[in-house]
């Protein structure tokens, strides 16, 4: 009887621990490159929020201020210091982070990414991936350029070099496919820079059709290039990334999608993930998470619009 | 004998200005001579240019008698002549014994493991003050939580210290008091008794009349002559110097705009 | 004034002076703040990774990257001159060595010698410029903050048409110079054996040498150093050289860690550096300081940074702490200045 009552105490203590802690115990840290403080990263941080919540387990979110990768290294060394029970990190640079991303993974840390990082996050040691692939989008955008009939389309990419950007102008290529020709319409950060550099792209070339910006810095001062010469709403007009000028634009049928990369997303389900991971062992079976590319039309914008000022999208 | 130090017929002119026009001036061993001027009169030109700061315009500068040329203070320190400045002497946040070497630091060892020997420095800056009268409680304590007559006592005992052989002082005692510009004036007289020559600038007729041997006259720019001390009374030089006559027509103007005042007052009183 | 008999008075003052002479020391200050922050955080912290071996690498690695920084600025500013190109340095010496190596095929030692070659002319121009114009120092790097980094963005973009220039980790394998400057020794990284060697050596410097005598007497009276025939131009010239390769080393440092070198990188280290040379002593005003005391700054930086993370508060009060701790740091060090130097 004695004996009965030990291995039954003991089994239920070691099934205990087989379900992994409860949830109230659970502390996740998501260390990011971009700051709450930022408009696109700020509805992650909502998304992380949201998952913590109903979850029921505690998460802290930890960026630099600025682009800062040392920074952002750093930052990862504390959270692995403080020995939470997940991490999850984006991956805007592999060589800068992967050393410390490594050191998680070696002190038995199970690693989620999100946002950045879908072609280097499996050398690492890293479980999944949640996020939108650059190429894959460029290549549904091109897709729809090409139904919509583009023959001859502009990339405007404000960042020639990096990679992610990079590859979503050459997925839009590959996309618009063999009847079509793009080229890659190099720019800066500067506003005023772009605008110009559209403006003069396009009046240089009457015929293009179609015109892809990587995201707002390069899709709002397109909006007042075309507004300018007074060819709004003639080309077919697509961006990356939201924001309320973009919306704007969609609503007034100006433009002929936005590709939301759902960013919320890759704020929730990392969380959800790890929890069920770190509790039972479950994982996805895909290696990579897609939460984009979403496409946002002039009849979808008005939704949009009223869950961007809620912060999810 | 041959003087210490020498300037001859020297004229320094800074653009249009004329700082200083055909001044002689020469020093001789264990002897004080006292420069006098009023402020402008070009005392601290002349000065500047026997310690290496300015270089003459005009004239020459003779060091026991061999004609030089200083291109650098360095080059007055190396030739003998320890120049004290009025303000800037020492540097009140370093402690004694750093104000003391500074620019001559003694050093131990070889090459890039030299390094500043503060023991010898420290057992030196005591001795040397000491003989000077001075108790130096704690050679590393700061120069500046010293009085005003013991900060200029350490700047000349580190002139007298480095082997100079012309003392020149910048107006020492103007900035400090009667009992203090005791211990200074005393210091100078022992520097004398050591066979110094030593250039006292002042334009304090009272310090300067109990130690010096000679007196030289600056008034804009001129010399106004040299006298021996028996030669000329206390007064005359005082007179010569502060410019009796422009004292007298001074007093003469405020009596008469005092007389008009009054009688302005007395006119405007009546109606 | 007569001699008094030495025995009897040299034998009490030296009891009172040891405590006296610990009192009047520059980073006394620093010391204690440095005593008072770590025990806060290992109260508060000390469990959830403060303490932990891990958790003190990531702090002390923090504190030694500014803290080689700091000392260099350390005996700049007791010199009595500002450096503010030292963010952009940062920045221009890792894109000098990225360039080098990944454009055009240098091998990873070179780059890093060339780097330092650079330094050495950042910081004669910067000394240079100081002597001839007699402008403050803070104006004439501030001009090179913005030229250095002007130029940094605009060679990089002409160069490689981005910002960023990766790819040096592969290069940096078995090369004899990059090896100085990463990995880890004994389980520390190798930045804080820099910060230690660094931290000794100016020290040494400044209070062992004659040149350091220099320094003092050049930042506290450039007239009267002048005059008691110090090089005061000299002397300016090699502390503004000496920033430019502390801020070399840190680049380096930091490009072969990250294995990338960015445009934007070295952002407000300048302030940082001041911020903990001011917090270990240093007078704005220059001739008085210490660069143990700076070292203990950066210290205090580092905990401070790295710590409020594992504290749980929110790090953006992090800003708050530092402005804090800065007035707090520069009373205490004004105290102390005033009895080391008040007349008695």
């Amino acid at each position: 009887m004695k004996r009965l009552l030990l291995f039954s105490a003991l089994l239920a203590f070691g099934l205990a621990f087989a379900q992994g802690p409860a949830r109230a115990d659970i502390r996740i840290i998501v260390v990011s490159h971009g700051s709450a403080a930022d408009p696109f990263w700020s509805v992650v941080k909502n998304g992380v929020d949201q998952a913590a919540a109903d979850m029921g387990v505690s998460v802290e979110y930890l960026a630099p201020e600025i682009f800062d990768m040392p920074r952002m290294a750093h930052l990862i060394d504390a959270a692995i210091a403080a020995r939470p029970h997940g991490l999850v990190v984006s991956i805007p640079d592999a060589d800068a982070l992967g050393r410390s991303i490594r050191a998680a993974v070696a002190e038995g840390i199970p690693v989620i990414s999100m946002n950045s990082g879908s072609d280097v996050f499996q050398g690492l040691g890293v479980l999944r991936h949640v996020g939108q692939t650059e190429y894959e989008a460029g290549f549904g955008a091109g897709q729809r350029m090409a139904a919509a009939g583009v023959t001859i389309a502009i990339c405007v990419n404000q960042e020639v070099g990096n990679v992610a950007l990079d590859l979503r102008c050459q997925g839009f290529q590959d996309g618009l496919g063999e009847g079509a020709s793009t080229s890659v319409l190099a720019v800066g950060t500067d506003p005023v820079e772009v605008r110009s550099a559209v403006m003069a792209a396009l009046s240089a070339n009457p015929d293009i059709d179609g015109v892809l910006a990587l995201g707002p810095l390069g899709a709002e001062p397109t909006i007042a290039a075309l507004e300018q010469i007074g060819r709004l709403g003639q080309v077919v007009f697509g961006t990356f990334d939201l924001s309320p000028l973009i919306l704007e634009t969609l609503v007034a049928g100006n433009m002929a999608f936005a590709i939301d990369q759902q960013q919320y997303l890759q704020g929730y389900l990392p969380i959800v993930f790890l929890t069920l991971y770190i509790q039972y062992g479950l994982l996805p079976g895909s290696e990579v998470i897609l939460t984009g590319p979403g496409f946002v039309t002039p009849e979808t914008a008005a939704q949009v619009i009223e869950l961007a000022a809620r912060g999810i999208r | 004998m041959t003087p210490l130090i020498e300037a001859r017929r020297v004229s320094k002119y800074f653009g249009s200005v004329i700082a200083l026009k055909d001044i002689s001036f020469a020093v001789n061993p264990a002897e004080v001579h006292c420069l006098l001027g009023d402020n402008g009169a070009g005392k601290s030109t002349l000065i500047k240019i026997f310690s290496g700061v300015h270089k003459p315009s005009e004239g020459t500068l003779l060091v026991e008698g061999h004609e030089v040329v200083f291109n650098s203070p360095r080059d007055a320190l190396d030739a003998g002549i320890a120049t004290v400045h009025q303000h800037l002497s020492v540097q009140p946040l370093m402690s004694v014994t750093r104000n003391f070497f500074t620019g001559r630091e003694p050093t131990k060892g070889w090459g890039l493991f030299s390094y500043f020997d503060l023991t010898f420095a420290e057992k030196t800056v005591r001795e040397e003050m000491s003989k000077m009268g001075i108790d130096i409680r704690d050679p590393s304590q700061a120069v500046g939580t010293m009085s005003g007559g013991e900060r200029q006592c350490v700047a000349i005992a580190r002139a007298v210290y480095f082997g100079a052989k012309a003392l020149i002082l910048d107006e020492p005692t103007s900035a400090l008091g009667v009992k203090q510009a005791g211990v200074v004036l005393r210091y100078i007289v022992q520097a004398k008794a050591r066979g110094l020559g030593v250039v006292f600038i002042t334009h304090n007729v009272h310090h300067a009349y109990p130690v010096a041997d000679r007196f030289t006259l600056l008034k804009r720019g001129r010399s106004l002559g040299t006298f021996a001390k028996g030669e000329v009374p206390r007064e005359a030089i005082l007179s010569m110097m502060a410019g009796q006559e422009e004292l007298e027509a001074l007093e003469a103007e405020l009596a008469e705009s005092a007389r008009h005042g009054a009688a302005l007052a007395a006119a405007s009183s009546r109606s | 004034m007569a001699t008094r008999a030495k025995p009897i008075t040299d034998e009490r003052v030296r009891k009172v002076g040891i405590v006296n002479k610990l009192l009047s020391r520059p980073e006394l200050g620093a010391v204690v703040g440095a005593i008072l922050v770590f025990a806060f955080f290992s109260l508060v912290a000390g469990d959830r990774g403060f303490l932990s071996s891990r958790g003190i690498v990531s702090w002390l690695e923090v504190s030694a990257q500014l803290g080689i920084l700091a000392v260099a600025v350390s005996l700049l500013m007791i010199g009595g001159q500002f450096d503010l190109s030292i963010g952009s340095m940062i920045a221009a010496a890792g894109m000098v060595i990225a360039i080098s190596v990944v454009v055009y095929g240098w091998p990873m030692w070179a780059a890093i010698l060339l780097a330092f070659a650079f330094a050495g002319l950042v910081g004669f121009i910067n000394g240079y410029l100081v002597n001839r114009t007699g402008l403050p120092s803070f104006i004439v790097t501030l001009a090179l903050l913005f030229v250095l980094r002007g130029a940094t963005i605009g060679f990089t973009r002409l160069i490689t048409g981005r910002t960023q220039v990766p790819g040096l980790h592969p290069q940096a394998e078995g090369d004899w110079l990059a090896f100085l400057f990463s990995g880890t020794l004994f389980g520390l990284p190798v930045s804080i054996y820099w910060w230690l060697a660094l931290t000794i050596l100016a020290t040494w410097i400044l209070l062992r040498t004659r040149f350091g005598n220099w320094i003092f007497a050049t930042g506290g009276d450039p007239e009267a150093a002048r005059n008691a025939g110090v090089p005061v131009q000299r002397v300016r010239i090699i502390l503004f050289i000496g920033t430019a390769v502390a801020a070399t080393i840190f680049a380096t440092l930091q490009v072969l860690a990250a294995g990338s070198a960015d445009v934007a990188r070295g952002r407000l280290k300048e302030f940082e550096a001041i911020i903990a040379t001011v917090i270990g002593g240093t007078l704005l005003t220059g001739g008085y300081g210490s660069a143990i005391g700076a070292t203990f700054g950066a210290l205090i930086f580092g905990m401070v940074q790295q710590g409020i993370f594992f504290t749980g508060v929110n790090t953006d009060w992090f800003q708050v702490f530092l402005g804090v701790m800065l007035l707090i740091a520069v009373l205490v060090n004004r105290y102390i200045r005033h009895r080391a130097t008040v007349a008695k």
